[in-house]
């Protein structure tokens, strides 16, 4: 399997004032084609710095970073957004839907920054994976009339409209009840597992990482651990135990 | 449907919905730009409608579209008075008939009235004067024999009436001496002291001429009414005058008819000026209260008109002999219900007037006291001595019969255009100074009477030191007196009057036209060739060696005519103004609402808009608030121009009534009007959108990922 990210030695400084505060102090990874990864470490360890630059919104100091196989240091702005718009899907721990905007169109809008132009072609792809998730009821709703779990759910479909290569979720379920949690983690690993579609999520959370099939730990600015877990096993592991028992963990 | 469009109908959509989502934003903006678009097109709405109406009035009352007057001139025409208050220096155009002919050659002229405007002082009559005046034709006609009951009468009445006017004078005198320190010369007093005293009067009829005479010569100057009247007037063709201006009418009397001299007052000059100032007062006050609903224990002004009426009575007193006192002391107390017998005292408290006896007392003062009175200082019939100051310092006067009044229509009210009288073109070149052929024959005549002759340069001196004294030594005095176009004719003309008279009655109607004037006033068919017009005339008085320059009626009616002008500029000023500060205040708002959006575009970049994307969505937000707030804007004008289009604007002062030429500015809207607010509002909300944008645009995709709070 081939890596879809690539990271070699990379450095990321930020400039409070005159202060230059590490955030990523030499990191080397590599993600393959198709995992279900989680970044994990607690707050300020540097997970978001390093997501920043999976997801190719931000560039590191020193070191390269390749996503699909491209260099980010070498791409200019423009091409940096040209490639998040094809290549990865983004969900946020706090769903960042449009709210002016309906489910069928937050949905659709990746599609029509990437000129889409068939628009029954967009509509059978934004209704199809609107299906995928059980919201072809909600359509016609605005955000602010759905639920926490119900909006994160629109946010994965407008992740994967695109069928992107590489998906980056930000703490998606830190917001979410822990029933609620469960099933966007289910939803994603179904997806991960029938699109072949990479997941990357960070979490603090111990019940989370379960379902990931490899867990990269960082803590300060470095990868403390990267641990391989047998996936169904995980999984299974996962679903079968009783929740709290999972939580003894950060 | 193209990726391209279905994108900006997003961007609409998301900029369309952001209107509701933040409506205090909307609200701010929205309330701005809609507020500037109502002030854009009422204000061209209205600014235009005064250019229209002042257009209208100008052109059609004084100057026509162009005025042409001579290249040579030092100074600008000014016909509706220059703001110095000084003469126009403006070169003559000699033989007017030429330049007729050259004008009107130019296919879109429609009209050529040869003009000159000039001012004079005018004595409006003394009224002590007036009644002497009667009193001697009266004793004339006694002295040569008349001994009808009816002259008798009439001179008994004149007589009281003089009599009575003394007493008053003296009376008055008196007073006045009690509250100021001016003191009449020994020689008047005692002349006043004699005219008053019952053997004066005892004696008059022993020599009424010698009576008469201290009257006149001591007596009547001390009454001091009678003021300088300055009087602008246009030296014209009446004729042509009244058929090239459509907005000309005839109010009172004729038109100074084809071939004679004469004079016409404008009938704002002739109420405002001429007229009993009482009955002028009464007019004024009815005229607020009815037309402006004005109410006199509301507004100073007409407070001061009250007053004036209660203090002012002198003139009318004056006015009364013995009979008539008696008969308004009569009608005075039936009225007031009063037993006060001092006549003065019940006019002092008949015209102390207040909103509700008003109306009773007008009507009664009209249908009473005025059909005793001369209620005009100067009536129409009447001859008007006209004096005026030449370019060479002469006095020149003129005696004209004053044929009637006219007004503009739309302008009756109006000083600034109703300030202008009229009269024939060949009076006004005696008055301005010029050489006519008749005053060339008048000096000539003098010359003749006087044994003066011609003495050219050459022998110059054998002449004048030459054989014949007594003769030559008048010559030089002619001589300066036809240079100078003569000082007084009247008193140089004494050897003859029969000329004179002769020349008052009419003219040849062929010497109007060969004559000089000081401009000539343009009447085009097509208003919007003006331009081009005005190149053809004075192309054409290159071509044939006429030193003819053009201007607009905007250019020859000064600072009146520059006021449309003034006042759009000063709308764009205030504007300017408004968008200026909107231009502050909509982007302060947008600024504020791009902060508490910066995750929403942090989203946006990440999932893969590009920063055109986000400028583009706020700049199209800014046009969607600022053409839906310049539609509900425009809208409101619209209406309300519509509803003023129907009622009107009222003209609430004199100023206005000249601006909008006629009692109320009916504004109209054009799509132009609509268009240009339109294109600023739109203006407006792209330029105070570009800040906002260009920091929305700058959002780091990061944004997206920070956490809730």
């Amino acid at each position: 399997m081939t890596s879809i990210v690539s990271i070699r030695e990379a450095t990321k400084d930020y400039h409070l004032g005159k202060v230059i505060v590490p955030a990523l102090r030499g990191i080397n990874l590599d993600v393959k084609e198709g995992e279900f990864l989680s970044i994990a470490g607690p707050s300020g360890s540097g997970k978001t710095t390093l997501l920043n630059l999976i997801g190719c919104v931000d560039t590191p100091t020193a070191g390269t970073v390749e996503v699909a196989g491209r260099d980010i240091s070498k791409l200019s702005e423009r091409q940096l957004t040209d490639l998040r718009l094809h290549t990865i899907g983004f969900i946020f721990q706090s769903f960042n839907l449009v709210n002016v905007l309906d489910v069928f169109r937050n949905v659709e809008l990746p599609l029509l920054l990437q000129r889409v132009s068939s628009a029954s072609e967009r509509r059978t792809r934004v209704e199809s994976l609107l299906a995928r998730v059980g919201l072809s009821q909600l359509m016609k709703h605005r955000p602010s009339e759905l639920s926490g779990g119900q909006r994160q759910r629109v946010a994965i479909a407008r992740a994967l409209v695109t069928r992107p290569r590489l998906v980056l979720a930000d703490e998606p379920t830190a917001n979410l009840d822990s029933v609620t949690g469960q099933n966007i983690l289910d939803l994603m690993r179904e997806l991960n597992q029938t699109e072949h579609t990479t997941f990357i999520f960070s979490t603090h959370d111990a019940r989370v990482m379960a379902y990931a099939n490899k867990i990269v730990r960082i803590a300060d600015g470095r990868v403390s651990a990267v641990e391989e877990l047998d996936e169904r096993a995980s999984v299974r592991e996962g679903k079968n135990q009783s929740y709290p028992k999972l939580s003894g963990e950060a | 449907m193209p990726a391209i469009l279905s994108t900006f109908l997003v961007i609409a959509e998301i900029a369309f919905r952001n209107l509701f989502a933040s409506k205090w934003k909307t609200l701010i903006v929205g309330g701005i730009i809609g507020f500037g678009a109502f002030l854009v097109v009422v204000g061209t709405s209205v600014v235009d409608g005064v250019d229209r109406a002042m257009r209208r009035s100008v052109t059609g009352s004084l100057s026509g579209h162009i005025q042409v007057y001579s290249n040579k001139s030092k100074g600008e025409l000014e016909l509706m008075g220059s703001m110095g208050g000084g003469p126009m220096d403006v070169e003559p155009l000699n033989d007017f008939e030429r330049i007729r002919e050259a004008v009107a050659s130019i296919p879109n002229v429609a009209a050529v009235v040869p003009m000159g405007v000039d001012t004079a002082m005018v004595s409006s009559g003394n009224t002590v004067d007036q009644a002497l005046g009667k009193l001697r034709s009266t004793i004339n006609a006694l002295e040569q024999g008349d001994k009808s009951a009816d002259t008798l009468k009439k001179y008994d009445a004149q007589k009281a009436h003089v009599q009575q006017m003394v007493r008053l004078l003296r009376r008055e005198l008196d007073n006045g001496k009690l509250v100021s320190d001016q003191r009449l010369p020994e020689e008047d007093a005692q002349a006043l002291e004699r005219a008053s005293s019952d053997e004066f009067w005892a004696s008059f009829d022993g020599d009424r001429y010698d009576h008469l005479e201290l009257l006149e010569n001591k007596v009547a100057s001390l009454a001091m009414d009678a003021d300088l009247l300055q009087l602008r007037y246009v030296g014209t063709d009446p004729q042509a005058f009244a058929k090239a201006f459509d907005r000309m009418s005839v109010v009172d009397g004729e038109l100074i008819p084809e071939g004679k001299r004469g004079f016409m007052f404008s009938k704002y000059m002739y109420e405002e000026m001429i007229k009993l100032k009482t009955a002028r007062g009464l007019d004024k006050i009815k005229h607020a209260m009815e037309d402006r609903q004005e109410k006199i224990a509301m507004v100073p002004e007409l407070q001061r008109i009250v007053r004036e009426n209660r203090t002012g009575i002198r003139e009318l007193m004056l006015q009364l002999d013995a009979l008539r006192t008696e008969d308004f002391r009569k009608k005075l107390q039936a009225f007031l219900k009063s037993d006060q017998t001092d006549v003065a005292q019940l006019l002092a408290s008949f015209f102390d007037t207040n909103d509700q006896n008003f109306l009773e007392r007008y009507d009664f003062f009209y249908r009473e006291l005025a059909p005793q009175l001369e209620l005009y200082r100067i009536r129409i019939g009447d001859s008007l001595m006209i004096k005026t100051f030449t370019k060479s310092g002469y006095v020149q006067s003129a005696n004209l019969k004053v044929y009637g009044t006219y007004n503009f229509q739309g302008l009756e009210r109006s000083p600034q255009a109703g300030a202008i009288n009229m009269m024939d073109l060949v009076s006004f070149r005696e008055l301005y100074g010029f050489m006519t052929d008749e005053r060339a024959a008048e000096i000539a005549a003098i010359q003749k009477a006087a044994g003066a002759k011609e003495v050219s340069r050459e022998n110059a001196e054998s002449e004048l030191f030459g054989a014949r004294p007594t003769e030559t030594a008048e010559a030089p005095a002619a001589q300066a007196l036809a240079a100078e176009s003569a000082a007084d004719p009247l008193a140089s003309l004494r050897g003859t009057r029969e000329l004179k008279e002769k020349r008052e009655a009419a003219f040849n109607p062929a010497e109007l036209e060969k004559g000089v004037a000081l401009s000539a006033a343009i009447i085009v068919k097509d208003e919007n060739k003006i331009a081009d017009t005005m190149r053809a005339i004075e192309a054409a008085g290159k071509e044939r060696n006429l030193p003819l320059k053009a201007i607009t009626w905007q250019q020859a009616s000064g600072l009146i005519g520059q006021f449309a002008t003034l006042m759009r500029a000063v709308l764009y000023a205030t504007v300017l103004i408004i968008f200026v500060v909107a231009l502050v205040v909509i982007n302060n708002a947008l600024v504020m609402a791009t902060l508490e959006r910066v995750r929403e575009f942090g989203t946006l970049r990440a999932v893969g808009a590009q920063r055109r994307f986000i400028l583009a969505m706020l700049v199209l937000e800014s046009i969607v608030i600022g053409v839906s707030s310049g539609a509900v804007g425009a809208l409101l004008g619209i209406s309300l121009l519509l509803w003023l289009g129907r009622v009107g604007i009222p003209a609430v002062t004199l100023e206005l009534s000249f601006f909008f030429s006629g009692p109320r500015l009916f504004p109209s809207v054009t799509p132009e009007q609509v268009m240009f607010s339109f294109i600023t509002v739109l203006i407006v909300s792209v330029i105070s959108s570009i800040y906002p944008a260009w920091l929305a645009m700058r959002v780091s995709p990061r944004e997206a990922m920070s956490a809730e709070d």
